[in-house]
């Protein structure tokens, strides 16, 4: 798709001709607490999700430094149940989703040509939610009876034994989740009213796709979870048994709904990153996305498929055969349109002109760990491969491969894609390759033993284990004090790159222009990009 | 304001509010299923 920067009129279109009449951001405190602005929001999302990965990392490095051999070292068993909860309920809502609707206020209106978002007010609004939900989150470390610490899948009757935390958490949630279903409306509106004239649906940037894909999911599951735990809520204070076999309810009940969640939730953590390495690919190739169009249906296809295979989390629940078989075979359907993706990315690098940029070398990364992840899926679909692995470090390897190098590195390449459009400077290339090595070595030095270990038989959410995982384990637990550290580069890169640096093209990146509307603007892009629609042509 | 920003903007407020009746439908929805299957 070629785009000129022409108006509707005709004219050359010119940013900062324009820029006189509109009126640029507000100054200090006010700016941020009211902006409107799709771009300092976006920018409001991702800082706060770098925050929430240092504060979600600081407890994943205490659990690792308990594990770092066994028997009980630095604390008691239930502030060790604390941090697994808290970890996983922070780097899931506060660190892995926002920095997506960060990456998706910045980009998806300078991806179709949209001055903002469709509702902006509404953006700041559920951007200013989130530091309220995770200030009374992490708040509850403070109250009597401590954090949660029945995992963050909340299974009933053991979350009910949640102490003063127990409300807080629940309202948490529900602030978190409102936030993410205004976010949701907020990006379908966009998408679906405000694209440049001659911007057909199948012709839209991959990334604004799986984004689309990615909000329908959002608003189909979050209101679930929010039902799920508004009845744990009428359970532990107002005498209801929805989920209580005492007053006729039924515990597992809950974690078919957690779960009708809970799957969905995995994909709306990992197809925006789809959309992100299918955007940084042709990029570093040199060469258009191979079937573009087919990624797109194999998107919606994973969308579709993750509605109906939440019962392989449940597997040792106990279920009828046909429903195991079920469960089984629509978990492993994924792989079809999961191996469409990984072998139309291997396709668009064939006979391309590679050059290893920080964001290539992500995105690489991305492909192989990500792919490890898959695999381990697919093993843990087969049922009595899963009777054997579940509640086992297995499981753990499994789920941190899918969202580490998964979810996180697409992050980390959709970030060095974009930051220089962003900021207007390109950062310590040097720098950012250092970051690269260091955490694509120790993010396996990390989760790899893992594998061993839950095929062992080491259980997961346990302070001590036996002697014979003690190796493995030690190992694990430096490669997570070397990848926790690695990161620390992460944050100085971004410093570096917002304070100055070396001046970035329009295009930034060689490969880049013919990938998306965002190349057409400058760097860093006007307060209002696209005041005027661009015209593609 | 021309016809055309009047309908867009009339088309963004319809499916903002349908999408958010579509999220307020699914949580209610899910509570209601669990009353109803409470009494039988």
């Amino acid at each position: 798709m070629s785009k000129s920067e022409t108006s509707h009129s005709g004219h050359p279109h010119d940013h900062a001709a324009h820029d006189h009449d509109h009126h640029g951001p507000a100054t200090g405190i006010k700016r941020w607490l009211f902006t409107t602005n799709h771009k300092d929001i976006g920018t409001m999302y991702l800082v706060f999700s770098l925050i929430m990965f240092f504060i979600g990392g600081a407890m994943a490095m205490l659990i690792r430094a308990e594990l770092f051999k066994p028997g009980l070292q630095l604390m008691d068993p239930v502030f060790f149940n604390q941090m697994t909860t808290n970890h996983a309920l922070v780097m899931i809502f506060g660190a892995v989703m926002p920095a997506f609707v960060g990456l998706a206020n910045w980009m998806i209106p300078m991806q179709v040509g949209a001055p903002d978002m469709a509702l902006p007010r509404m953006n700041n609004f559920s951007f200013w939610l989130l530091p309220f939900a995770f200030t009374l989150l992490l708040s509850t470390f403070f109250v009597p009876g401590g954090m949660a610490a029945a995992g963050w899948t909340l299974y009933p009757p053991l979350s009910l034994q949640t102490g003063d935390a127990f409300p807080m958490l629940i309202f948490a949630i529900h602030l978190m989740g409102a936030s993410s279903i205004m976010g949701a409306i907020n990006i379908i509106v966009t998408i679906m009213n405000m694209r440049a004239p001659g911007m057909p649906l199948l012709k839209m940037p991959l990334f604004t796709w799986s984004w689309l894909i990615t909000a329908y999911l959002l608003i189909a599951v979050m209101p679930v979870l929010a039902g799920a735990v508004t009845m744990l809520l009428t359970d532990h204070f107002f005498g209801t048994s929805f989920f209580n076999a005492a007053g006729g309810g039924d515990p597992v009940m809950f974690e078919h709904i957690f779960w009708f969640f809970g799957h969905p939730e995995v994909y709306i953590m990992i197809l925006p990153a789809f959309g992100i390495i299918s955007e940084i690919l042709p990029t570093f190739a040199r060469k258009p996305l191979f079937g573009a169009t087919s990624m797109i249906y194999a998107i919606a296809s994973i969308a579709f498929l993750s509605f109906i295979v939440w019962g392989h989390h449940m597997f040792v629940d106990g279920m009828p055969v046909a429903a195991q078989l079920f469960y089984m075979m629509s978990t492993m359907l994924i792989a079809v349109p999961t191996g469409v993706k990984v072998f139309n990315w291997t396709a668009t690098l064939w006979r391309g002109s590679l050059t290893f940029e920080p964001p290539m070398l992500f995105a690489l990364s991305f492909l192989f760990l990500f792919s490890i992840g898959g695999f381990s899926g697919l093993m843990l679909a087969i049922v009595p491969v899963d009777f054997q692995y579940n509640q086992t470090y297995f499981v753990v390897a499994h789920f941190h491969y899918v969202l580490v190098p998964g979810a996180i590195f697409g992050i980390m390449a959709g970030v060095y894609y974009w930051i220089p459009k962003w900021t207007g400077h390109m950062y310590n290339m040097a720098l950012a390759k250092w970051h690269f090595w260091l955490s694509t070595i120790f993010v396996n030095v990390l989760f790899f033993p893992q594998h061993f270990l839950g095929l062992a038989g080491m259980p997961r959410r346990i302070p001590d284990y036996a002697v014979q995982f003690s190796d493995w384990n030690m190992v694990s637990s430096i490669g997570g004090f070397f990848f926790g550290a690695s990161q620390i580069l992460f944050a100085i890169l971004i410093v570096q790159c917002i304070r100055g640096g070396k001046k970035a093209t329009d295009k930034v990146w060689d490969g880049a222009a013919p990938h998306g509307l965002e190349w057409t603007l400058s760097s860093p892009p006007p307060y209002h990009s696209f005041t005027t629609a661009p015209e593609i042509t | 304001m021309s016809a055309a920003p009047v309908r867009r903007k009339l088309q963004i407020r319809n499916a903002a509010l349908g999408l958010a009746t579509v999220a307020l439908a699914f949580y209610f929805g899910i509570i209601a299923l669990f009353i109803v299957r409470s009494h039988h």
